[in-house]
């Protein structure tokens, strides 16, 4: 297994549509994003409400507040597109070393800042309640009047991994690569000639292991729903359904999904 | 709270104030910094139905970081007064202009983002407080 896969993320693109929802309050997820172009509402949900506390334009940043506050909280707030637009999305990893060598007094203002922006966000919340919802166009039902589309996408990798049958040895290693991974399963394509004398069939129970970006080893059992000749000679392909993970594993796997 | 070490080597010079001494003027120009050392401070809004507390920090908070950080005008966004007896630390401003400025831009554009979000949410939750009353 080779360290490759601690390369950090490059910077990436969104398009989001008006009414997709981006980030979720009380999601876990650590990457930053930029709006480019179009409008980005921020809300704070309580008592089944969601209240308006931002809309932010081009140039402004979303989902700072968790960045800052540290990777095991989670989402303060949520953000939906008010209208089309475009998100540039940065990988956490990319910031957090710069962030860590930064003077303790530049980040204990950060966290102050974070800190009465809640408080802020709190009065703002309680006192719409108090208002009445009817009288406040800020505060709405939570309901399907907006389009869930989290962008909790099929996301195109090449990672290095192995795995083997469930019912085989325990220090077999078959090597493989992940083409494209989702919170649902994966695809992965497989040297024939690395197989040895394994025969894999639609059915299988695989337990597949990886590194998403850090060193952090994710364990996935996963049941292989297809199979099919690889694009190169040589090659299997392979479509994986998970079946199980740890809520540790599945918690990384959807930070490494998060945009 | 206490006040962090690290902090207090960047203390230029301390300052004490009196019971309801204005510290810091709503709309005045100055991008100095403090840190709370003894007592409490007002964070007050000028709203139309006049001066409105919004917050109270205490000891190891910070004051006038907002128009430190923020990129663009230095006005002060809100008002600091003394509540009862403070003594206060002035931050080394040149100091901390320098190693802000040595940040990468990322890393900038993300606090001072932070900074104006705070700002907004600050003037929308005085306006809330004085459409409530």
């Amino acid at each position: 297994m080779t360290k490759a896969k601690r390369k950090i993320p490059p910077v990436i693109k969104l398009n989001y549509s008006k009414g997709d929802l981006i980030i979720k309050e009380g999601d876990y997820g650590t990457s930053i994003y930029e709006v480019i172009s179009g409008k980005v509402g921020i809300f704070v949900e309580s008592g089944g409400t969601e209240t308006r506390v931002a809309i932010l334009g081009p140039g402004m940043i979303i989902g700072e507040m968790t960045f800052i506050a540290g990777s095991t909280s989670t989402r303060s707030a949520s953000a939906r597109a008010l209208e089309d637009c475009c998100l540039e999305a940065w990988h956490p990893a990319m910031l957090l070393n710069a962030y860590k060598k930064m003077p303790d007094v530049l980040r204990l203002i950060a966290g102050q800042a974070l800190k009465l922006i809640v408080r802020m966000n709190k009065i703002v919340v309680g006192l719409s309640l108090k208002e009445g919802q009817h009288k406040d166009s800020q505060t709405q039902e939570l309901s399907d009047q907006w389009e869930e589309k989290r962008k909790f996408y099929r996301k195109r990798v090449s990672l290095e991994c192995i795995f083997r049958p469930a019912n085989s040895p325990k220090d077999l290693k078959i090597r493989g690569r992940i083409r494209d991974i989702s919170k649902e399963g994966l695809q992965m394509t497989v040297k024939t000639s690395g197989l040895l004398n394994y025969t894999l069939i639609p059915g299988d129970e695989l337990f597949i292991s990886t590194y998403f970006v850090s060193d952090q080893k994710v364990n996935m059992t996963a049941k292989m729903t297809w199979l099919k000749k690889g694009e190169t000679d040589g090659t299997i392909s392979l479509g994986m359904a998970f079946t199980h993970m740890e809520p540790e594993d599945r918690k990384r796997l959807g930070f490494f999904l998060m945009p | 709270m206490t006040v962090n070490s690290q902090v207090l080597d960047y203390i230029a010079s301390e300052e004490s104030f009196l019971d309801k001494s204005v510290i810091i003027k709503e709309g005045s120009m100055g991008d100095w910094m403090y840190v709370i050392l003894e007592g409490r401070v007002k964070i007050k809004k000028q709203t139309s139905r006049g001066l409105l507390t919004i917050d109270t920090l205490s000891k190891g908070d910070f004051i006038g970081e907002m128009a430190m950080l923020k990129q663009g005008n230095k006005t002060r966004t809100a008002s600091a007064v003394a509540d009862g007896p403070v003594m206060l630390g002035l931050l080394d401003s040149v100091r901390l202009a320098k190693e802000w400025e040595a940040q990468p831009t990322r890393i900038k554009k993300l606090i001072s983002n932070m900074i104006q979000n705070l700002e907004e949410a600050t003037k929308k939750a005085a306006d809330m407080i004085v459409e409530s009353r």
